[in-house]
């Protein structure tokens, strides 16, 4: 490894890292004495609205949302902004439709994962070990993608080595997840959406500085490439990927286990509602400004993404040719808060899977009592080392990664869409009906990824979303219906 | 904050206002295709956009905020939500 980078492009990230370590170390201080997995998972049910809603936010929003959308924005044009705002809905929607809901059930359960609520719902240990087993794999494969990602970005912006950049911000996101647990996970994660909003305005800023102001840049843009001016960009935007999106990054975002796990987290519904106004005014403004700002460095990167090393290359270029190189250091921080953010929130459901899903689970149902010390050591264990293995990956990074990340995206929802929303809002809904939908839908998306099999060129998510609810309506109906004792506590 | 003597008051309320989010949804879907591919034969420009860029990014946003706080401010009831804190 050969480090080239200055110690000024290192100090702004250290700092920052810092920061996050302090606060995770002073809510471990703070959650002293409360209910251990209460307040270790689920932060004790006591997010405001507005930290509710960044950490919404910060998980939902990934390092590709920072390089590798706004590289396609620069090679597409405003026809991928029209795509990308359709998530817009995912905050109103998931704390809209998810966000009562869980909570209500959440309290009468005392539960602090979705699967809990998953378990009770279809009074399924195999329903809930699948549920487990899904979080975990597809978390590793997206946490994966987000450590590629971010020690990229930071090698190609900083000149330091891979490798790094990610024991610098990996390492670190694991060790203050571990000690913390969600609080600390939603608190970090505010102070990440806040600096990736103060990123993405300083960037934009230094581009329009670059690149001669607003007007000049577009004038360029219309004058040389008119395709970006038009909604199917001649070709480069076909309706598929608009129809795919409303799908993988919209409407079935609202079944994710780490956004629906938000609705438990929050203190009252006050909170639920600010949330969902601040959510939507922050997730708009980082997705049309971040990809704005891919298209205005039309200004100062006058040639194609092929000239500068692909469209994941074009934010990372940018930073370096218009940014002061004393500032490099911050611009970088706000794309790798973004692949922290998501990190962190991932690490803490997958070690909710395990540790109270799984494990404690088997010892309840045995009459096993686990001491508060062992679960605690248990617990920030479970979180490094889930965290080290996918640091380990990332050490040696897969090919292809960016398309492990959206199948990771496409498998969670095809799991529990149905699953959640079925089960959540319709009495007919029962056990067969939920494993079959999890089990197979998920194997027939995996099945057709790994082919290659596709529909009118569609995505896969649109064919493991279309399987899982109709094996889903067939299990409801050969199935046993649930019993009344479970339907009146979930339907009243 | 209104007082639901009963869970299913607590349900029934909180499935009405799913459904009110399921249709605010289909409202912003069809706002997006109005805004964007339904205004793209117009040749309109503002701040040196074409119009559908405009609405379609711009617009749709403000139409998202504005749903968000009808949702929430008007049409979602604050509730309690029962339960006690993991002290």
């Amino acid at each position: 490894m050969s480090e080239q980078g200055s110690l000024s492009a290192l100090l702004p990230l250290i700092f920052f890292m810092a920061v996050m370590v302090g606060i995770s170390i002073f809510v471990r201080h703070k959650q002293a004495g409360k209910n251990f997995v209460g307040s270790y998972f689920i932060g004790n049910r006591e997010l405001g609205g507005f930290v509710l809603a960044m950490t919404t936010v910060a998980t939902y929003s990934s390092v590709s949302s920072f390089v590798g959308g706004p590289g396609m924005a620069y090679q597409v044009g405003f026809g991928w902004i029209y795509m990308a705002v359709v998530q817009v809905t995912a905050i109103f929607l998931v704390l809209g439709i998810f966000g009562k809901r869980v909570a209500l059930l959440a309290r009468k359960f005392n539960a602090v994962t979705v699967v809990d609520i998953i378990r009770e719902r279809f009074k399924s240990d195999f329903l809930a070990a699948i549920s487990a087993f899904v979080i975990v794999l597809f978390f590793c494969g997206t946490m994966t993608a987000q450590f590629v990602g971010g020690a990229k970005l930071f090698s190609a912006v900083t000149g330091y080595s891979y490798e790094t950049g990610l024991i610098l911000f990996g390492l670190v996101v694991v060790i203050y997840t571990s000690i913390g647990g969600f609080r600390a996970v939603a608190l970090t994660d505010t102070c990440c959406a806040l600096i990736m909003m103060a990123g993405i305005v300083l960037l934009l800023k230094y581009v329009l500085d670059a690149g001669g102001g607003y007007e000049n840049i577009m004038l360029t843009i219309e004058k040389n490439n008119p395709e970006m001016l038009e909604p199917f960009s001649f070709g480069n935007m076909p309706w598929t990927i608009y129809f795919t999106q409303w799908l993988l990054v919209g409407i079935c975002t609202i079944a994710l286990p780490q956004s629906v796990v938000r609705g438990i987290s929050y203190k009252d519904t006050h909170g639920l509602h600010d949330a969902m106004l601040i959510g939507t005014v922050v997730v708009g403004f980082m997705n049309i400004g971040i990809n704005f700002t891919g298209i205005l460095a039309h200004g100062v990167l006058p040639g194609s993404p092929a000239d500068y090393g692909g469209v994941d290359n074009i934010i990372p270029t940018t930073i370096v040719t218009v940014m002061p190189k004393e500032l490099v250091g911050l611009a970088i921080i706000g794309p790798l808060a973004a692949s922290i953010s998501t990190i962190s929130g991932l690490l803490i459901v997958a070690s909710s899977a395990i540790v109270k899903d799984v494990y404690l689970h088997y010892k309840e149902k045995n009459s096993q009592p686990v001491e508060t010390s062992k679960l605690r050591i248990l617990s920030m264990m479970t979180t490094a080392v889930i965290g080290g293995t996918v640091f380990i990956i990332a050490l040696t990074p897969p090919s292809l990664i960016w398309l492990i990340n959206m199948f990771a995206f496409g498998g969670l929802e095809t799991a529990f869409f149905w699953t959640l929303l079925l089960g959540l809002f319709w009495k007919g809904a029962n056990k067969f009906g939920a494993q079959l939908s999890m089990v197979g839908g998920t194997i027939i998306y995996c099945a057709t990824q790994a082919a290659g099999f596709k529909i009118l060129n569609l995505h896969q998510i649109t064919i493991g979303i279309t399987c899982s609810l109709i094996l889903f309506l067939i299990g409801s109906y050969f199935g046993k219906k649930s019993d009344e004792e479970t339907l009146n506590k979930f339907f009243g | 904050m209104k007082k639901f003597l009963t869970d299913a008051e607590k349900f029934s309320l909180v499935r009405r206002e799913a459904i009110f989010t399921g249709l605010a949804l289909v409202g912003l879907i069809i706002f997006w295709l109005i805004a964007g591919f339904g205004t793209s034969s117009l040749d309109v420009k503002i701040f040196h956009l074409p119009l559908w860029a405009f609405l379609g990014s711009i617009g749709v946003w403000i139409f998202a905020i504005l749903i968000s706080f009808i949702l929430s401010k008007k049409l979602f009831k604050n509730i309690d939500l029962g339960g006690e804190k993991n002290e």
